[in-house]
Protein backbone atom coordinates (compact mmCIF):
# COMPACT_ATOMS: atom_id res chain seq x y z
CA UNK A 1 0.00 0.00 0.00
CA UNK A 2 1.64 3.17 -0.86
CA UNK A 3 1.33 6.22 0.73
CA UNK A 4 -1.80 7.51 -0.60
CA UNK A 5 -3.68 4.51 -0.24
CA UNK A 6 -2.76 4.51 3.31
CA UNK A 7 -4.06 8.07 3.74
CA UNK A 8 -7.41 7.12 1.64
CA UNK A 9 -7.69 4.24 4.53
CA UNK A 10 -7.18 6.86 7.41
CA UNK A 11 -9.54 9.12 6.23
CA UNK A 12 -12.51 6.53 5.10
CA UNK A 13 -11.73 4.94 8.64
CA UNK A 14 -12.73 8.25 9.75
CA UNK A 15 -15.65 8.82 7.76
CA UNK A 16 -17.39 5.53 8.69
CA UNK A 17 -16.06 5.05 11.98
CA UNK A 18 -17.98 8.52 12.72
CA UNK A 19 -20.88 7.92 10.43
CA UNK A 20 -21.48 4.80 12.82
CA UNK A 21 -21.34 7.49 15.98
CA UNK A 22 -18.46 6.07 16.67
CA UNK A 23 -14.92 8.39 18.04
CA UNK A 24 -12.53 8.17 15.67
CA UNK A 25 -9.06 8.88 15.81
CA UNK A 26 -9.84 12.55 15.34
CA UNK A 27 -12.42 14.88 14.05
CA UNK A 28 -13.37 14.09 10.40
CA UNK A 29 -13.41 17.11 8.15
CA UNK A 30 -15.42 17.87 5.01
CA UNK A 31 -14.73 20.30 2.14
CA UNK A 32 -15.79 21.48 -1.17
CA UNK A 33 -13.46 23.71 -3.41
CA UNK A 34 -16.50 25.68 -4.69
CA UNK A 35 -17.80 28.76 -5.94
CA UNK A 36 -15.68 31.09 -3.80
CA UNK A 37 -12.40 29.47 -5.15
CA UNK A 38 -13.39 31.37 -8.80
CA UNK A 39 -12.24 34.74 -7.50
CA UNK A 40 -8.43 33.32 -6.48
CA UNK A 41 -8.04 32.02 -9.89
CA UNK A 42 -8.13 34.60 -12.41
CA UNK A 43 -10.91 33.21 -14.55
CA UNK A 44 -15.00 33.58 -14.65
CA UNK A 45 -17.56 31.53 -13.15
CA UNK A 46 -19.22 30.85 -16.68
CA UNK A 47 -15.23 29.50 -17.86
CA UNK A 48 -15.39 27.33 -14.45
CA UNK A 49 -18.98 26.32 -14.82
CA UNK A 50 -18.75 25.18 -18.32
CA UNK A 51 -15.54 23.87 -18.88
CA UNK A 52 -14.93 20.75 -16.60
CA UNK A 53 -11.76 20.11 -17.48
CA UNK A 54 -10.60 23.55 -16.74
CA UNK A 55 -12.54 23.57 -12.97
CA UNK A 56 -11.64 19.85 -12.22
CA UNK A 57 -8.01 20.96 -12.87
CA UNK A 58 -8.32 23.94 -10.49
CA UNK A 59 -9.32 20.96 -7.89
CA UNK A 60 -6.32 18.82 -8.73
CA UNK A 61 -4.13 21.92 -8.03
CA UNK A 62 -5.78 22.84 -4.72
CA UNK A 63 -5.83 19.52 -3.19
CA UNK A 64 -2.42 18.94 -2.20
CA UNK A 65 -2.30 21.84 -0.34
CA UNK A 66 -5.75 21.11 2.01
CA UNK A 67 -5.74 18.59 4.45
CA UNK A 68 -9.22 17.62 5.24
CA UNK A 69 -11.08 13.99 4.87
CA UNK A 70 -14.16 14.07 2.93
CA UNK A 71 -14.12 15.90 -0.52
CA UNK A 72 -17.87 17.21 -1.30
CA UNK A 73 -17.18 18.11 -4.57
CA UNK A 74 -15.45 20.98 -6.83
CA UNK A 75 -17.05 24.20 -7.85
CA UNK A 76 -19.69 23.89 -10.67
CA UNK A 77 -23.05 21.92 -9.43
CA UNK A 78 -24.40 21.73 -12.67
CA UNK A 79 -22.62 21.47 -16.42
CA UNK A 80 -24.76 24.07 -18.64
CA UNK A 81 -23.98 22.53 -21.99
CA UNK A 82 -26.13 19.79 -21.08
CA UNK A 83 -29.23 22.52 -20.42
CA UNK A 84 -28.63 24.26 -23.30
CA UNK A 85 -28.16 21.42 -25.39
CA UNK A 86 -32.00 20.95 -24.26
CA UNK A 87 -33.10 24.37 -24.28
CA UNK A 88 -33.83 24.13 -20.73
CA UNK A 89 -36.04 26.66 -19.14
CA UNK A 90 -34.80 25.88 -15.32
CA UNK A 91 -31.93 27.94 -14.92
CA UNK A 92 -30.00 31.16 -15.97
CA UNK A 93 -25.92 30.11 -16.20
CA UNK A 94 -23.37 32.75 -15.53
CA UNK A 95 -22.52 34.26 -18.94
CA UNK A 96 -26.19 33.08 -20.49
CA UNK A 97 -28.70 34.77 -18.72
CA UNK A 98 -27.07 36.61 -16.17
CA UNK A 99 -23.27 38.04 -15.75
CA UNK A 100 -20.57 36.08 -16.28
CA UNK A 101 -19.28 35.95 -13.04
CA UNK A 102 -22.49 35.68 -10.91
CA UNK A 103 -23.71 32.35 -9.89
CA UNK A 104 -26.42 30.13 -11.47
CA UNK A 105 -30.15 31.53 -11.09
CA UNK A 106 -33.61 28.92 -10.81
CA UNK A 107 -36.21 29.89 -12.74
CA UNK A 108 -39.21 28.62 -10.59
CA UNK A 109 -42.72 28.35 -12.73
CA UNK A 110 -45.35 25.97 -12.45
CA UNK A 111 -44.20 23.49 -15.08
CA UNK A 112 -46.37 20.93 -13.46
CA UNK A 113 -49.95 22.30 -13.29
CA UNK A 114 -52.94 21.24 -10.91
CA UNK A 115 -55.04 19.60 -13.56
CA UNK A 116 -51.58 17.38 -14.04
CA UNK A 117 -51.71 15.69 -10.65
CA UNK A 118 -53.60 12.56 -11.55
CA UNK A 119 -51.92 11.48 -14.47
CA UNK A 120 -48.47 12.11 -12.70
CA UNK A 121 -49.68 10.31 -9.43
CA UNK A 122 -50.57 7.51 -12.32
CA UNK A 123 -47.50 6.99 -13.71
CA UNK A 124 -44.53 9.65 -12.72
CA UNK A 125 -41.70 8.37 -15.39
CA UNK A 126 -43.96 8.89 -17.85
CA UNK A 127 -45.68 12.08 -17.16
CA UNK A 128 -41.93 13.16 -17.04
CA UNK A 129 -41.11 12.53 -20.23
CA UNK A 130 -44.13 12.98 -21.72
CA UNK A 131 -45.29 16.80 -20.57
CA UNK A 132 -42.25 17.59 -18.30
CA UNK A 133 -39.51 17.09 -20.24
CA UNK A 134 -41.37 18.91 -23.49
CA UNK A 135 -42.26 22.29 -20.46
CA UNK A 136 -39.00 23.01 -19.30
CA UNK A 137 -36.52 22.69 -22.87
CA UNK A 138 -37.69 24.69 -25.44
CA UNK A 139 -35.50 22.72 -27.75
CA UNK A 140 -38.58 19.42 -27.19
CA UNK A 141 -41.17 22.00 -27.52
CA UNK A 142 -42.16 19.69 -30.90
CA UNK A 143 -41.94 16.12 -29.59
CA UNK A 144 -40.61 13.88 -32.61
CA UNK A 145 -39.26 16.82 -35.02
CA UNK A 146 -35.86 17.33 -36.03
CA UNK A 147 -34.83 19.34 -33.37
CA UNK A 148 -36.28 17.79 -30.63
CA UNK A 149 -34.85 14.36 -31.36
CA UNK A 150 -31.13 15.81 -31.48
CA UNK A 151 -32.10 17.47 -28.22
CA UNK A 152 -32.67 14.58 -26.52
CA UNK A 153 -29.41 12.65 -28.25
CA UNK A 154 -27.33 15.57 -27.53
CA UNK A 155 -28.47 16.17 -23.41
CA UNK A 156 -28.28 12.23 -23.22
CA UNK A 157 -24.95 12.55 -24.40
CA UNK A 158 -24.23 15.75 -22.31
CA UNK A 159 -25.48 13.22 -19.34
CA UNK A 160 -23.17 10.18 -19.85
CA UNK A 161 -20.27 12.30 -20.73
CA UNK A 162 -20.16 14.78 -17.68
CA UNK A 163 -20.65 11.42 -15.84
CA UNK A 164 -17.97 9.98 -17.12
CA UNK A 165 -15.43 12.95 -16.46
CA UNK A 166 -16.60 13.63 -13.02
CA UNK A 167 -16.02 10.24 -12.12
CA UNK A 168 -12.61 10.04 -13.83
CA UNK A 169 -11.90 13.21 -11.34
CA UNK A 170 -12.97 11.78 -8.49
CA UNK A 171 -10.65 8.32 -9.07
CA UNK A 172 -7.77 10.88 -10.13
CA UNK A 173 -8.13 12.84 -6.76
CA UNK A 174 -8.50 9.52 -4.86
CA UNK A 175 -5.52 8.12 -6.33
CA UNK A 176 -2.93 10.99 -6.03
CA UNK A 177 -4.67 12.86 -3.01
CA UNK A 178 -6.14 10.11 -0.80
CA UNK A 179 -9.59 12.14 -0.69
CA UNK A 180 -12.53 10.19 -0.15
CA UNK A 181 -15.68 11.41 -1.57
CA UNK A 182 -18.76 12.33 0.81
CA UNK A 183 -21.69 10.21 -1.12
CA UNK A 184 -22.74 8.63 -4.06
CA UNK A 185 -26.34 8.46 -5.15
CA UNK A 186 -28.78 12.23 -4.91
CA UNK A 187 -32.10 11.96 -3.84
CA UNK A 188 -34.78 14.30 -2.28
CA UNK A 189 -37.87 14.39 -0.11
CA UNK A 190 -40.75 13.81 -1.73
CA UNK A 191 -42.50 16.91 -1.42
CA UNK A 192 -39.50 18.57 -2.43
CA UNK A 193 -39.65 16.89 -5.80
CA UNK A 194 -43.18 17.94 -5.99
CA UNK A 195 -42.48 21.52 -4.66
CA UNK A 196 -39.71 22.35 -6.03
CA UNK A 197 -39.26 21.81 -9.79
CA UNK A 198 -43.01 20.72 -10.39
CA UNK A 199 -45.17 23.16 -8.91
CA UNK A 200 -43.01 25.70 -7.61
CA UNK A 201 -43.81 27.36 -4.33
CA UNK A 202 -46.50 29.07 -4.85
CA UNK A 203 -48.29 26.19 -6.28
CA UNK A 204 -47.45 23.49 -3.63
CA UNK A 205 -48.24 26.09 -1.24
CA UNK A 206 -52.13 26.96 -2.54
CA UNK A 207 -52.42 23.02 -3.60
CA UNK A 208 -52.05 22.46 0.34
CA UNK A 209 -55.35 24.27 1.07
CA UNK A 210 -56.77 23.34 -2.58
CA UNK A 211 -56.47 19.94 -3.36
CA UNK A 212 -54.16 18.30 -0.12
CA UNK A 213 -55.54 14.54 -1.24
CA UNK A 214 -53.62 15.03 -4.37
CA UNK A 215 -50.36 16.11 -2.82
CA UNK A 216 -50.18 13.35 -0.64
CA UNK A 217 -51.15 11.06 -3.34
CA UNK A 218 -48.27 12.36 -5.33
CA UNK A 219 -45.49 12.56 -2.34
CA UNK A 220 -46.58 8.58 -2.20
CA UNK A 221 -46.21 7.45 -5.71
CA UNK A 222 -42.93 9.86 -5.61
CA UNK A 223 -41.23 7.85 -2.86
CA UNK A 224 -40.35 4.81 -4.32
CA UNK A 225 -38.75 6.81 -6.98
CA UNK A 226 -36.73 8.52 -4.35
CA UNK A 227 -35.47 5.68 -2.50
CA UNK A 228 -34.47 4.35 -6.18
CA UNK A 229 -32.20 7.44 -6.93
CA UNK A 230 -30.41 7.61 -3.76
CA UNK A 231 -29.56 4.35 -3.79
CA UNK A 232 -27.95 5.39 -7.45
CA UNK A 233 -28.75 1.92 -9.03
CA UNK A 234 -29.18 -1.77 -7.90
CA UNK A 235 -25.96 -3.11 -6.21
CA UNK A 236 -24.65 0.29 -6.01
CA UNK A 237 -22.18 1.66 -3.26
CA UNK A 238 -23.89 1.40 0.68
CA UNK A 239 -20.79 2.86 2.43
CA UNK A 240 -21.41 6.29 1.66
CA UNK A 241 -25.19 8.38 2.12
CA UNK A 242 -26.59 9.65 -0.65
CA UNK A 243 -26.72 13.67 -0.91
CA UNK A 244 -30.48 14.84 -0.28
CA UNK A 245 -30.71 18.57 -0.02
CA UNK A 246 -33.74 19.34 1.81
CA UNK A 247 -35.82 22.77 1.39
CA UNK A 248 -39.48 23.18 2.22
CA UNK A 249 -39.12 21.44 5.23
CA UNK A 250 -37.60 23.69 7.02
CA UNK A 251 -39.30 25.67 9.54
CA UNK A 252 -41.15 28.33 9.08
CA UNK A 253 -41.61 27.33 5.06
CA UNK A 254 -44.53 24.94 6.49
CA UNK A 255 -46.28 24.90 10.03
CA UNK A 256 -45.77 22.13 12.36
CA UNK A 257 -49.00 20.78 11.29
CA UNK A 258 -48.51 20.95 7.84
CA UNK A 259 -45.11 19.55 8.08
CA UNK A 260 -45.95 16.41 9.65
CA UNK A 261 -49.32 15.91 7.25
CA UNK A 262 -47.29 16.55 4.21
CA UNK A 263 -43.77 17.06 4.63
CA UNK A 264 -42.32 14.17 7.00
CA UNK A 265 -44.32 11.17 6.27
CA UNK A 266 -42.70 10.52 2.36
CA UNK A 267 -39.17 11.72 3.47
CA UNK A 268 -39.56 9.48 6.56
CA UNK A 269 -40.31 6.41 4.06
CA UNK A 270 -37.89 7.34 1.66
CA UNK A 271 -34.91 7.60 4.70
CA UNK A 272 -36.32 4.34 6.02
CA UNK A 273 -36.63 2.46 2.17
CA UNK A 274 -33.11 3.70 1.58
CA UNK A 275 -32.08 2.15 4.92
CA UNK A 276 -33.79 -1.11 4.42
CA UNK A 277 -31.03 -1.60 1.71
CA UNK A 278 -28.48 -0.39 4.08
CA UNK A 279 -28.18 3.41 2.33
CA UNK A 280 -27.49 5.84 4.65
CA UNK A 281 -28.76 9.66 3.63
CA UNK A 282 -26.81 12.96 4.24
CA UNK A 283 -30.08 14.83 5.72
CA UNK A 284 -28.91 17.93 4.29
CA UNK A 285 -30.88 20.07 6.63
CA UNK A 286 -31.03 23.69 4.98
CA UNK A 287 -32.23 26.77 7.25
CA UNK A 288 -34.03 25.68 10.51
CA UNK A 289 -35.26 22.35 11.43
CA UNK A 290 -34.66 22.50 15.43
CA UNK A 291 -38.96 22.09 16.03
CA UNK A 292 -38.64 19.02 14.36
CA UNK A 293 -35.42 17.40 16.26
CA UNK A 294 -38.35 14.83 18.20
CA UNK A 295 -39.81 13.43 14.76
CA UNK A 296 -36.76 12.94 13.41
CA UNK A 297 -35.13 11.60 16.02
CA UNK A 298 -37.68 8.23 15.62
CA UNK A 299 -35.85 7.52 12.14
CA UNK A 300 -33.84 3.85 12.59
CA UNK A 301 -30.59 5.02 14.14
CA UNK A 302 -27.61 5.60 11.84
CA UNK A 303 -30.24 6.11 9.11
CA UNK A 304 -28.57 9.92 8.37
CA UNK A 305 -26.28 12.27 8.78
CA UNK A 306 -28.03 14.87 10.16
CA UNK A 307 -26.04 18.18 8.82
CA UNK A 308 -27.02 21.22 10.99
CA UNK A 309 -27.04 24.79 8.77
CA UNK A 310 -29.32 26.76 11.50
CA UNK A 311 -30.61 24.58 13.68
CA UNK A 312 -29.70 24.96 16.84
CA UNK A 313 -26.67 22.81 17.60
CA UNK A 314 -26.91 22.43 20.76
CA UNK A 315 -29.99 21.03 20.71
CA UNK A 316 -29.19 18.56 17.47
CA UNK A 317 -27.16 17.42 20.04
CA UNK A 318 -29.15 16.52 22.46
CA UNK A 319 -31.97 15.56 20.78
CA UNK A 320 -30.39 13.33 18.08
CA UNK A 321 -26.86 12.91 19.19
CA UNK A 322 -25.51 9.25 19.93
CA UNK A 323 -28.16 8.23 17.37
CA UNK A 324 -26.64 9.86 14.16
CA UNK A 325 -24.06 11.20 13.22
CA UNK A 326 -24.00 15.37 12.96
CA UNK A 327 -22.36 17.27 10.62
CA UNK A 328 -21.61 21.14 10.31
CA UNK A 329 -20.39 23.45 13.04
CA UNK A 330 -19.19 26.46 10.99
CA UNK A 331 -22.02 29.13 9.88
CA UNK A 332 -22.06 29.63 6.18
CA UNK A 333 -22.16 33.16 6.71
CA UNK A 334 -18.86 33.21 8.84
CA UNK A 335 -17.09 31.89 6.59
CA UNK A 336 -18.20 35.09 4.24
CA UNK A 337 -17.92 37.88 7.12
CA UNK A 338 -16.01 36.71 9.97
CA UNK A 339 -12.22 36.42 10.66
CA UNK A 340 -9.75 33.67 10.90
CA UNK A 341 -9.72 34.52 14.57
CA UNK A 342 -13.58 34.08 14.78
CA UNK A 343 -13.55 31.37 12.73
CA UNK A 344 -10.73 28.96 15.47
CA UNK A 345 -13.16 29.98 18.10
CA UNK A 346 -16.31 28.53 16.51
CA UNK A 347 -14.36 25.23 14.56
CA UNK A 348 -12.90 24.88 19.11
CA UNK A 349 -16.61 25.50 20.35
CA UNK A 350 -18.42 23.37 17.75
CA UNK A 351 -15.67 20.56 18.32
CA UNK A 352 -16.37 20.75 22.54
CA UNK A 353 -19.92 20.81 22.12
CA UNK A 354 -21.11 19.11 19.07
CA UNK A 355 -17.60 16.53 19.10
CA UNK A 356 -16.58 15.17 22.36
CA UNK A 357 -18.42 11.80 22.39
CA UNK A 358 -17.83 11.17 18.23
CA UNK A 359 -20.26 10.85 16.15
CA UNK A 360 -19.37 14.18 14.64
CA UNK A 361 -17.81 15.54 11.32
CA UNK A 362 -16.44 18.99 11.06
CA UNK A 363 -17.95 20.85 8.28
CA UNK A 364 -19.48 24.42 6.91
CA UNK A 365 -23.11 24.27 7.93
CA UNK A 366 -24.50 24.84 4.53
CA UNK A 367 -23.05 25.44 0.83
CA UNK A 368 -20.21 27.69 0.85
CA UNK A 369 -21.23 30.32 -1.35
CA UNK A 370 -18.67 32.40 -3.92
CA UNK A 371 -18.14 35.20 -1.57
CA UNK A 372 -16.57 33.32 0.96
CA UNK A 373 -12.83 34.34 2.38
CA UNK A 374 -10.21 31.76 1.32
CA UNK A 375 -8.50 32.75 4.29
CA UNK A 376 -11.49 31.61 6.71
CA UNK A 377 -11.93 28.78 4.71
CA UNK A 378 -8.12 27.06 5.28
CA UNK A 379 -8.38 28.46 9.08
CA UNK A 380 -11.93 26.38 9.56
CA UNK A 381 -9.42 23.00 8.31
CA UNK A 382 -6.62 24.08 10.15
CA UNK A 383 -8.12 24.76 13.49
CA UNK A 384 -10.10 21.57 13.03
CA UNK A 385 -7.07 19.39 12.86
CA UNK A 386 -5.61 21.14 15.96
CA UNK A 387 -8.36 21.15 18.14
CA UNK A 388 -10.05 17.54 16.60
CA UNK A 389 -7.85 14.89 18.15
CA UNK A 390 -9.25 12.90 20.29
CA UNK B 1 -59.60 6.19 -14.44
CA UNK B 2 -59.40 7.90 -17.46
CA UNK B 3 -58.90 5.99 -21.46
CA UNK B 4 -55.48 7.84 -21.21
CA UNK B 5 -54.46 6.78 -17.65
CA UNK B 6 -55.54 3.51 -18.58
CA UNK B 7 -52.80 3.08 -21.40
CA UNK B 8 -50.20 4.01 -18.95
CA UNK B 9 -47.39 1.40 -18.33
CA UNK B 10 -46.35 3.35 -14.78
CA UNK B 11 -43.19 1.74 -15.10
CA UNK B 12 -41.35 0.91 -11.42
CA UNK B 13 -38.63 3.09 -10.23
CA UNK B 14 -35.41 2.00 -12.82
CA UNK B 15 -37.47 1.28 -15.56
CA UNK B 16 -38.72 3.02 -18.16
CA UNK B 17 -39.67 0.56 -20.92
CA UNK B 18 -40.21 -3.24 -18.98
CA UNK B 19 -37.91 -5.92 -20.69
CA UNK B 20 -41.45 -8.07 -20.19
CA UNK B 21 -43.36 -5.88 -22.56
CA UNK B 22 -40.39 -5.82 -24.93
CA UNK B 23 -40.15 -9.58 -24.93
CA UNK B 24 -43.99 -9.51 -26.05
CA UNK B 25 -43.28 -7.57 -28.85
CA UNK B 26 -39.78 -9.65 -29.75
CA UNK B 27 -41.90 -12.69 -30.09
CA UNK B 28 -39.76 -16.20 -30.63
CA UNK B 29 -36.20 -15.77 -29.34
CA UNK B 30 -33.91 -18.45 -30.48
CA UNK B 31 -30.64 -16.80 -28.23
CA UNK B 32 -30.04 -16.25 -24.46
CA UNK B 33 -32.45 -14.28 -23.56
CA UNK B 34 -30.69 -12.98 -20.04
CA UNK B 35 -27.69 -11.52 -21.88
CA UNK B 36 -29.78 -9.42 -23.95
CA UNK B 37 -32.02 -8.73 -20.76
CA UNK B 38 -29.37 -7.78 -19.09
CA UNK B 39 -27.90 -4.88 -21.23
CA UNK B 40 -31.16 -3.76 -22.57
CA UNK B 41 -32.24 -3.53 -18.33
CA UNK B 42 -28.66 -1.70 -17.90
CA UNK B 43 -29.71 0.99 -20.94
CA UNK B 44 -32.69 1.55 -19.44
CA UNK B 45 -31.91 2.57 -16.33
CA UNK B 46 -29.82 5.12 -17.50
CA UNK B 47 -32.52 6.33 -19.09
CA UNK B 48 -34.44 6.71 -16.04
CA UNK B 49 -31.52 8.37 -14.62
CA UNK B 50 -31.35 10.36 -17.43
CA UNK B 51 -35.54 11.70 -16.96
CA UNK B 52 -35.30 11.62 -13.12
CA UNK B 53 -32.51 13.98 -13.28
CA UNK B 54 -34.45 16.81 -14.28
CA UNK B 55 -36.90 17.30 -11.81
CA UNK B 56 -34.58 16.24 -9.07
CA UNK B 57 -33.77 19.62 -9.03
Amino acid sequence: MNDKETLYQQRLNRYITAMDCGKPDMVPVAFGIGEWVVKYKGTTFQEIFYDLDKSNSIVSEMLPGLDFDIFKGGPCLWWPPMFDAMGSKLYKFPGIGVDENSTFQYNEEEYMKPDDYDEFTASPTEWLVNHFLPNISTELANPGSYRSTIALIKGAAAFAMSGSITAAAYEKWTKEHGIVGQGTGFTKAPFDTLGDALRGMKGILLDLRRRPEKVLAACEAITPHNVNCGLAGAGADTRFPCFAPLHRGAYPFLNPRQWETFYWPSLKATIEGLWAKGKRMLFYAEGDWTPYLEKIAELPERSIIFQIDTTDARKAKEVLGGRFCLQGGVPTTLLTYGTPEKIREQVKRSIDELGRDGGFILDSGGVIMGDAKQENLITMIEAAREFGVY
Amino acid sequence: MSDQEKALINPKPGVCVPWELKLEELGDFPGNEEIVKKEWEKLDDFAYNFIWFWVQR
